[in-house]
């Protein structure tokens, strides 16, 4: 136990009535039964519950409060009577002026006894993310995934032997919970709109499932000498449009410390090698990929991947590590497919080159009117004030590919021309959109390839269309 | 136990069962286990990795590995422990359970499962900024600077502050040897020597790359190149990384004499590695636009016949090929200026008529023009080329 161990903790005053402008008290301190965390990653919400067992006596039992030093949300504080569900009311709850963060419940107790409460509130400062570690196997023909999740404790506060649950997705917030913790409960409305409390709530406890039976003591988690311990397993659960994972027992992340789990692990998923020209996606350069999927029959697909960096590595012949590329990964749903850029490959040489350039079907706008004549139009003469209105400009390239990795390598090209194109080669390509050439090509190990195609641009009089027409044809005339 | 010292303190604390994170943070009683085998990688472009091996003691239960390191710049977010099982030994089983990283240190704590008492192979890799590579090379021509003895060294520069006893580097170029790297030292290794390179003395004009020596008359620039083709015998294997070379030639007498340096650029199998030796001065180039006529084909649509004409010596006594290069969108710009289209050109009956495949295109040209010898009793021979063009559909 460090600095503010006892930051917040609960007080039953045993003064009956007890007024807080008092200057004397005497106080017992309950402690901390259970505590679950359920944390946000795309905000910084943690929305802590914990109870504690509270002795009463029949009457009215002052109970308060308090949180120095640490973030949580005045206004979101709430007590609730856990065992016995009847026999206690709150009656009200104070904030005093003149001790911050801090606040008094007046509960009735109609007998005395001893009770579990539990008290929720909003926390900023933990916070989770996850983060990935993929290792190709020496042939790229499958891969190692590894997911983790880190929670993070900037809180103040030390959570022990707590539940922890994360929740992935996105959620509306209306303040932050950092600005209101520093601020006055009486002070909140002047933040914004009256009702952000309401709309705060409903959005961060729609995802609070009620709380499970917390049993939580230190021993929970036995240690079984007989067996290795195993890692925790993370439960994952769709809930709406969110998931939520929850650590198996609990976990004690004290204040400034991070804790990183293993979510889950999968091996031999299957994956491919592409290369890709996509300038729109990877910049001007040709990327090479892995490419899998993160469905069953990967191996994967029982929970979505939440955003997080991954470290991609390949082991090579002698078990080492090459490292490959990091790369920040955007949230995949179940299902869909996962590309890890692996950046350029230099053992791969990717050239275009300009091969020829002609122009035909020559339009001319005859002395600055209406009327348009072709070159070469039977009958008409053409005069110097007569000017070229519209043309066909004819660029032949070459594509050219090399590949000197050890391995047969898939290329796939896109290309964006705007205006009216046509594109001819004998490439069989196919239109992504249209304005967005693609074609592929397949090159084996030490060979090169070359790819020529012709782009037509329809300029000028002659623009009818704004689309890429593809024609089969040879490439320059 | 002072970790400012020890860069990478592993320790493994030898504790049974779940330790709380706090006992740690304090009072420790660690094993250190030593490296037992370090690998340095250094075959991606930017990043360094390192993998090391040691040897951990573990107790049955769970215990915590606590990896720290100062001073050093280590991504943490890198650091990867792997318990790769020895093949055909016997060993326990081990396994991570999670990690955990302490405020404000550079450090980190795993929590390592173990099924029974021994020790454990544990292979621990992470990138390590600080730590750099470049390539240079040395280049010894023969006298006739025909052939080439070529050296390629890699320098290794370690301010990362860490040294190695004993470390495998894994370049990507060459093979795998092993050296000690020491504190802010710098190593530099032979890892490839190509000899009897074939080398290919090139001059070139070029207006649009080089320039002109003297504007007035008309001169070009004529750089002199070592050109290297990175194919056959020991070249060819793999690409020569960019790097700056020495260029020496054989001066006769054992020794060599300096012709100066240049940066080599990235070079895959097959291309050409250029090397700039300087400009030459025995070989005048002189060239000139000697035609440019203006016909028109209809309305404000033009043709132009355009002759450029070079005038060519050679004052070495040994022959020469000269290379020329043209651009035929500067030459367009240069007597018509630029109408913001490509050319469209054809090649017309001057003397440069069969341009080399391989290296012109749409817009450049090259020509290859060998220039005889400079006879012992008379003044050098004046050649005159001449490059004819068509300038098609011009507006």
């Amino acid at each position: 136990m460090t600095l503010n161990r006892i930051a917040c903790f609960l007080c039953l005053l045993l003064l009956p009535l007890a007024l807080p402008a008092r200057n004397v008290d005497l106080a017992t301190v309950p402690e901390r039964r259970t505590v679950q965390l359920t944390i946000y990653n795309s905000e910084d919400l943690t929305l802590v519950r914990e109870s504690r067992v509270v002795t009463f006596k029949k009457g009215v039992n002052p109970l308060q409060f308090s949180w120095v030093n640490t973030l949580i949300d005045p206004t979101s504080v709430e007590l609730k009577f856990r065992e016995p569900k009847t026999g206690l009311v709150m009656l009200d709850t104070t904030f005093p002026h003149d001790k911050p963060q801090t606040l008094y419940w007046n509960v009735q107790s109609d007998a005395d006894r001893e009770a579990i409460i539990e008290i929720s509130y909003f926390t900023s400062g933990i916070s989770w993310a996850a983060d990935y570690l993929a290792v190709a196997d020496p042939d790229e023909k499958t891969l190692r995934l590894e997911s983790f999740v880190r929670v993070r404790n900037l809180s103040g506060e030390d959570y022990e032997n707590a539940r922890v649950r994360l929740v992935v997705g996105t959620i509306n917030l209306v303040e932050k919970i950092a600005e209101l913790a520093k601020l006055p409960v009486g002070r909140v409305n002047e933040l914004k709109r009256e009702d952000y409390k309401d709309l705060r709530q409903r959005a961060a406890r729609k995802m609070m499932a009620p709380a499970p039976a917390l049993e939580m003591a230190a021993g929970a988690v036995a240690y079984d000498a007989a067996e290795m311990e195993a890692p925790k397993e993370i439960i994952k659960e769709g809930l709406s449009e969110y998931f939520i994972y929850t650590i198996e027992g609990t976990e004690t992340v004290p204040n400034g410390w991070a804790k990183r789990l293993r979510s889950f692990e999968a091996d031999t998923v299957p994956m491919t090698v592409e290369y890709r020209y996509r300038p729109r996606e990877y910049g001007d350069q040709l990327t090479r990929l892995y490419l899998l999927k993160n469905d069953v029959a990967s191996k994967l697909g029982s929970t979505p991947l939440p955003d997080g960096v991954m470290q991609i590595f390949r082991t090579n012949g002698s078990a080492s590590l090459s490292y490959l590329a990091t790369q920040n990964l955007k949230y995949v749903p179940i299902g869909d497919k996962i590309e890890l850029n692996l950046g350029v490959d230099r053992l791969v040489i990717f050239e275009l080159t300009k091969q020829k350039v002609y122009r035909d079907n020559l339009w001319f706008q005859i002395k600055g009117g209406n009327l348009y004549r072709k070159l070469g139009e039977d009958g008409f003469k053409l005069e110097l004030d007569s000017q070229v209105a519209g043309w066909d400009e004819h660029t032949v390239y070459r594509q050219k590919i090399r590949n000197y990795s050890p391995k047969p390598i898939h290329v796939q090209i896109r290309r964006d021309y705007a205006g009216d194109i046509g594109f001819r080669s004998r490439l069989n390509p196919t239109l992504h959109d249209f304005q967005t050439v693609q074609f592929e090509a397949d090159i084996p190990v030490g060979e090169k390839a070359a790819l020529d195609y012709e782009v037509i641009s329809r300029m000028g009089y002659n623009q009818k269309q704004n689309r890429v027409e593809l024609q089969n044809g040879e490439a320059g005339r | 136990m002072n970790r400012t010292r020890l860069f990478y303190l592993l320790g493994a604390l030898l504790v049974l069962g779940a330790v709380p994170l706090d006992a740690l943070a304090r009072i420790k009683l660690t094993a250190l286990p030593v490296r037992e085998w370090v690998q340095i990688h250094l075959d991606h472009p930017q990043v360094a990795l390192i993998e090391e091996e040691r040897i951990v003691p573990l107790v049955k239960g769970v215990n915590q590995v606590d990896f720290s390191w100062a001073n050093t710049r280590i991504d943490p977010h890198t650091l990867v422990l792997r318990i790769p099982a020895p093949p055909g030994e016997r060993s326990l089983d081990a396994k991570v359970l999670s990690v955990s990283y302490p405020p404000n240190e550079n450090a980190l704590v795993w929590s390592v499962a173990a099924s029974a008492s021994g020790t454990a192979r544990v292979r621990i890799s992470y990138a390590l900024d600080g730590l750099s590579k470049d390539f240079h090379y040395r280049a010894v021509a023969d006298r006739e600077e025909k052939m080439l003895e070529l050296a390629q060294y890699l320098r290794v520069n370690n301010h990362a502050n860490e040294a190695y006893d004993l470390a495998q580097f894994q370049t990507g170029v060459g093979v795998a040897f092993d050296k000690p790297l020491g504190l802010n030292e710098t190593k530099e290794v032979q890892i490839n020597r190509f000899a009897n390179t074939p080398v290919h003395k090139t001059y070139t004009s070029d207006p649009m790359k080089f320039g002109y020596l003297d504007r007035a008359q008309d001169k070009l620039n004529v750089p002199m190149h070592y050109v290297i083709k990175n194919t056959g015998g020991a070249l060819g294997k793999a690409a020569l990384p960019e790097g700056k070379a020495r260029i020496f030639q054989d001066d006769g007498q054992g020794g060599s004499a300096f012709l100066g340096e240049d940066r080599g650029k990235f070079t895959p199998p097959d291309d050409e590695w250029e090397l700039y030796l300087g400009l030459a001065r025995d070989i005048v180039v002189r060239r000139t636009i000697d035609r440019n006529e203006r016909q028109r084909i209809a309305g404000n649509l033009y043709r132009y016949d355009v002759t450029v004409k070079y005038e060519i010596e050679n004052f070495k006594d040994k022959p020469a090929t000269l290379n020329i290069v043209e651009s035929v969108r500067q030459i367009r710009d240069q007597v018509r200026g630029d109408p913001g289209h490509d050319p469209e050109w054809q090649l017309g009956d001057g003397t440069l008529r069969h341009p080399d495949p391989e290296k012109s295109d749409a817009d450049q040209l090259l020509f290859h023009v060998d220039l005889p010898a400079r006879p012992a009793d008379g003044p050098a021979p004046k050649q005159t080329q001449t490059l004819r063009l068509t300038l098609n559909n011009e507006w």
